[in-house]
């Protein structure tokens, strides 16, 4: 197997807060190879943005990395200088962030923020580069493209907004694409046209992505491999067909039986009991063990490590799910 | 008996174009600074009565956001009724708004944008209930408030005291309906409330949003554009397309029998993890049309597989397709030419 474009070695990024260290990312590993796609799946405040935001380097105090490698074609980004992780930023790695509006500038119009994007990474003179403007504009189904750069963020609506935060991301054809969240604001029309686009994209030029979503439907559908956060570490991880079809985590099967399903419509919604644990102070042993219906003495004594179950499947737990007792 | 909310021939414009330089046109030999108009609702009617879901769905930019601003009167409409317990409230000043709020609150869209970032979560979920007792509740009512207010919502003591950056974006969002459900409303209306949410937050927020109807009988207006969601939680659904309503229905007989092309666009383009729903695929090609610039005729023609003539000339109505169904599309009159 060829080495991977990106590996993530054990990473640990944790906040420093007057009330305690809040372990965001604690002990996290994945690899992801030139043109795969990533889903990163897990509970709201699980940490899957805190990853996002650390392989870009883009963690402030009271945040800092702790430990771990970040392997970008082998080369580590961690401890790297803020000069070369700018050189990194935007041409090697792009983020589609959750927040379209933090992510856009409400003083400058589009068009000079996509302009922008350009001239740092690329050598396209200013015709060229409007050109190239309009063109990535209307591919993301954004109506009198050249008219448009003229206005300002607040004049789109939300789901317009993310569509030109992610015109912006692939402008400078970056190799991998973080996108946290990237159509959760657009109905489904036109999140299924961004995905085929963002997918095209990834194909035409062997890029990467790493999907952040909470949407197990379009990891589902977009995913080849995905990795499972639950209180910053890594829980399972598999092949999307795997993960999906038999998960061998408990919480996991949680997530996947949470979803309302429309061909049986119940009133309550299966929900996973309890909430997440405080991760200033998580119990010993599982951090799951607290909500899990499987847990036993052992759970309340080890934390279980990530390991081999069946086929591509990787769990930490200690009384995993079997493929015969899938949903 | 009079609805909760009776919206009736809502519109809402906005004047856009930066600076008036920037819109200045030469013609005809004279210089012209016209405005642009954004036709962001384009006369919308509803009902919701009490104890009922009202979804809205539909294409992103199509107005949804600005029909639930508008009636919780963060704009004033351009024309239109906003009834409120048979109470137009649609030209009220804030003054007179102040008891109306009691009744309604909104959950907004975007968890962060929505919260003050300069106060504590403990004292913005009691923000709405300090305004409308006019900051005479006594304080310890308001705190034992406030916690029972985070707790139902799944936040704990501790939370109440920290700011809202501390959290992650579906905390954020819990933050925003324990505010809402301060004052006791009759009607919320949800702007994509659980968008943000992982699903088993969002199944404990749906579930908690049900609890509170059948417990209170409360009406929400629940804007979102997952339709497993929509399916699991609203009693009727109203398809929305650039600022135009063109298709109303009960839940059970939109999603068993669409009628509008857009509306089986959106229910065959939905991802799920299972396998399809039994809907005939229609799948989308061309722009979206530009709210500045409404087409004539149909306001979905230009992305309608089946579009013709009639469709350019002469802007459908809603008309009756059965039990409390309407739908706003040519094909109704004439079926022979829906070719799927
Ligand atoms: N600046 C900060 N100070 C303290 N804690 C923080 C800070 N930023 C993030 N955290 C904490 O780190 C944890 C992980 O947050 P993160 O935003 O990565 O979650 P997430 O998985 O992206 O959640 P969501 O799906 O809700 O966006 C959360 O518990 C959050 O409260
Ligand atoms: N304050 C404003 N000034 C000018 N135009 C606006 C304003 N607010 C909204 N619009 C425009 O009105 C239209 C409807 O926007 P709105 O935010 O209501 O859409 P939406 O259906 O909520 O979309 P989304 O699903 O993306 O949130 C869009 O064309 C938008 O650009
Ligand atoms: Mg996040
Ligand atoms: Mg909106």
């Amino acid at each position: 197997m060829t080495a991977p474009l990106l590996s993530v070695r054990d990473l640990r990024t944790h906040f420093h807060t007057f009330s305690g260290v809040v372990k965001a990312v604690n002990g996290v590993s994945f690899d992801i190879g030139a043109g795969q796609v990533m889903g990163l799946v897990g509970e709201s405040g699980g940490g899957k943005s805190v990853v996002g935001f650390s392989i870009l380097g883009l963690i402030d105090p009271p945040g800092r990395i702790e430990g771990g490698q970040i392997l970008l074609d082998g080369q580590d980004l961690v401890g790297a200088p803020e000069e070369a992780l700018r050189r990194v930023r935007g041409r090697q790695i792009s983020m589609v962030f959750q927040d379209p509006m933090t992510s856009l500038n409400p003083l400058h119009t589009v068009g000079r923020q996509m302009d922008e994007m350009l001239r740092l990474h690329t050598d396209l003179d200013a015709p060229a580069r409007k050109a190239a403007c309009i063109e990535m504009l209307e591919s993301v189904g954004i109506s009198r493209a050249a008219e448009r750069l003229g206005a300002y963020p607040h004049q789109f609506s939300g789901g317009m907004r993310q569509r030109v935060v992610i015109a912006i991301a692939l402008l400078a054809g970056p190799r991998l694409i973080i996108a946290d969240e990237p159509t959760t604001a657009l109905d489904v029309t036109i999140q299924s046209q961004i995905l085929k686009l963002m997918r095209r994209q990834i194909a035409d030029r062997g890029a990467s992505m790493i999907l952040i979503t909470h949407d197990l439907a379009v990891v589902s559908e977009m995913a080849d491999h995905i990795t499972v956060l639950y209180c910053g570490k890594v829980v399972e991880r598999g092949l999307t067909r795997d993960v999906i079809g038999a998960p061998a985590h408990p919480y996991t099967r949680g997530l996947i039986d949470s979803i309302p399903d429309p061909r049986h419509r119940q009133t309550r919604l299966s929900q996973i009991p309890g909430t997440v644990p405080d991760i200033r102070n998580l119990p010993v042993g599982c951090s799951f063990r607290e909500r899990c219906p499987r847990a036993q003495a052992l759970c309340a004594q080890a934390d279980p490590p990530l390991t081999a179950q069946r086929a591509s499947l990787h769990a930490a737990c200690h009384f995993p799910l079997t493929e015969a007792e899938a949903p | 008996m009079t609805p909760m909310l009776d919206v009736r021939s809502l519109e809402q414009e906005f004047a856009i174009g930066g600076g008036l330089f920037d819109r200045l046109r030469f013609e005809r030999g004279r210089v012209l600074a016209p405005r642009k108009i954004v036709h962001a609702v384009n006369g919308v009617s509803f009902t919701i009565n009490r104890g009922e879901v009202l979804a809205l769905v539909g294409e992103s930019g199509c107005g949804k956001s600005t029909v639930a601003k508008t009636i919780a009167r963060i704009y004033r409409p351009t024309s239109g009724e906003i009834r409120i317990d048979g109470k137009d409230v649609a030209i009220l000043g804030h003054r007179e708004m102040l008891p109306v709020r009691a009744r309604m609150q909104m959950i907004f869209q975007d968890p962060f944008a929505s919260l003050n970032p300069r106060q504590k979560v403990r004292d913005i979920v009691a923000e709405p209930l300090l305004e409308q007792t006019a900051g005479r509740a006594a304080r310890a009512e308001v705190t034992d408030r406030t916690l029972a207010l985070l707790a139902r919502v799944g936040l704990n003591a501790e939370h109440a005291g920290r700011y809202p950056h501390q959290f992650s974006g579906g905390q954020r969002q819990r933050i925003g309906i324990a505010r809402a459900l301060s004052v006791n409303p009759a009607l919320i209306i949800a702007d994509e409330p659980v968008s943000a949410l992982d699903v088993s937050i969002q199944a404990q927020i749906l579930n908690l949003m049900m609890d509170l109807k059948d417990e209170l009988g409360l009406a929400y207006l629940f804007i979102s554009h997952d339709l497993s969601v929509v399916h699991h939680i609203a009693d009727r659904v109203g398809v929305m397309y650039l600022g135009f309503m063109v298709e109303n229905a009960p839940r059970d007989a939109l999603f068993a029998t669409p009628r509008h092309p857009y509306t089986r666009a959106l229910l065959s383009a939905a991802p799920t993890i299972r396998e399809k729903r039994d809907v005939a695929e229609i799948e989308l090609s061309g722009e979206v049309p530009s709210a500045l610039n409404l087409p004539s005729g149909c306001c979905f023609r230009t992305r309608c597989p089946f579009a013709w003539g009639r469709c350019t000339a002469e802007r459908p109505t809603l008309q009756a397709v059965g039990d409390d169904h309407t739908v706003a599309c040519h094909l109704i009159d004439e079926p022979e030419r829906d070719r799927t």
